[in-house]
Parts: structure tokens; sequence; C-alpha cells
């Protein structure tokens, strides 16, 4: 029983931590590739640490370093994979051809046009009251 | 648990990791090259783990603790590099 548990979860761990390596090879721009990296840590790293504790038992030496890697990977890992993205994006790493929206530019033109209008609106409310502009 | 079994395991995970090294050589970005490296420490400290089982030596589950630990924080601090420009 023992061993099927920890075959089963050790093959799906590095099922995907093989799939994971291929997309980082084979993704087409920088944040699909970030994306495969991330799903790497979560579904391919911590079956396997889990396989561990229940090869070796959870009250042995390996399990308890096995599960803070664990909680330290949890912990750390989307942090970087954030902190990467958005370093990558402001430093102004090309998308793929093919990507469809930047929705930080759309957001960016929003905000610009309602300022805009915004100060539209002022110099409306200002000009029939007083006209003493320089 | 065999322990060969685990053997076998380390070994997968580091044939795991020669694979990433092609992004990490290619990669056309320094970006790309950090994403590569973060992936391999995680491959890699996949790897000690099981090699600490397999050899049956607890003193290298230390390693594993400290590349787990201190690979994120130097993405982290490449990150802020390639935002701001500094350290």
């Amino acid at each position: 029983m023992k061993t099927i548990v920890f075959l089963v979860l050790a093959s799906i761990g590095l099922a995907f931590s093989l799939s994971g390596a291929v997309g980082i090879l084979r993704m087409p721009d920088l944040y699909s590739r970030i994306q495969c990296s991330s799903k790497t840590v979560t579904m391919g790293a911590l079956p396997a640490l889990v396989a561990l504790v229940v090869g070796e038992g959870i009250d042995s030496t390996y399990a308890s370093r096995a599960l803070l890697v664990a909680v330290l990977l949890l912990i750390v890992s989307p942090t970087a994979s954030h902190a990467l993205a958005r370093a990558a994006y402001k430093s102004g790493v090309p998308m793929w051809d093919g990507a469809v929206r930047d929705e930080v530019v759309e957001r960016k033109a929003q905000e610009k046009a309602k300022e805009q209008e915004q100060q539209k609106a002022k110099e409306r409310a200002r000009q029939p009251g007083g006209g003493g502009e320089g | 648990m065999s322990t060969s079994l685990y053997g076998v395991i380390a070994l997968v995970e580091t044939a795991i990791g020669l694979l990433l090294m092609a992004r990490l050589a290619a990669g056309p970005t320094i970006s790309d090259r950090i994403v590569a490296l973060n992936t391999l420490s995680t491959q890699a400290t996949l790897s000690v783990l099981f090699f600490a089982a397999f050899a049956d030596r607890t003193i290298y589950l230390d390693v594993a603790l400290w590349l787990a630990s201190f690979s994120y924080l130097g993405a982290i601090v490449w990150a802020r590099y390639l935002e701001r420009g500094l350290l």
C-alpha cells in the first residue's frame, strides 16, 4: 500500500517536472515560460516531497526536512515568479507576436483618458465664471 | 521502501535539470536565464533530497534546505536589479 502511494506521488511529480521543463524549453516568450516554471514547483516538487514523506515515514528526519522545504517552496516560489515577471515587463522584455492583449497598456490608456476628461471639465467650470487666465 | 528507487528518482530529476540547461544557455534575455536557473535549483533541491534518502546520509538534507531558500532569494534580488538598475 505504502509503495503504491509512493509510486503514484513520485510519478505525478516527475511527470509534471518533465512537462514543465519541456514547456520552459519550447514556450515562445518569457511570460509563458514563467507560468511553466511555477507549475513545476506546485505540481512537480510538492508531490515528490510528499512521496519522500510517505516513503520514509512521517517521524523520520527526511520527512521533517522535506516538509520544511515544501513549506518554503510554497511561500517563496510565487513571490519570486511575480517579482520576476514584473521586473521583466518593466525592463521591456517583448511579448510573443501572437499575444492578443496587454492589459497594462489598456489600463494606462484608460486612466490617461479619464484624467484628460477631468481636466477638461475643470477648465469648462472655470471659464464662464471668471475668465481671468493668463 | 527500497533505496534504489530513491536513486532512480534523483537521477531522473538530474536529467530534467540537464534539459533545463539548454534554456539556460540559449535564453535570449537575462530574465529567461533567471527563470531557467530558478527551475533548475528546484530540481537540484529535489535531487539532493532523494539522494540523501538513497545514500542514507542525513547531513545532505541541509544542502537541500540551503538551496531551496537561497536560490529564490537570489531570484528576488535579480528581479530588483532588473527593475531598478541597482542592487
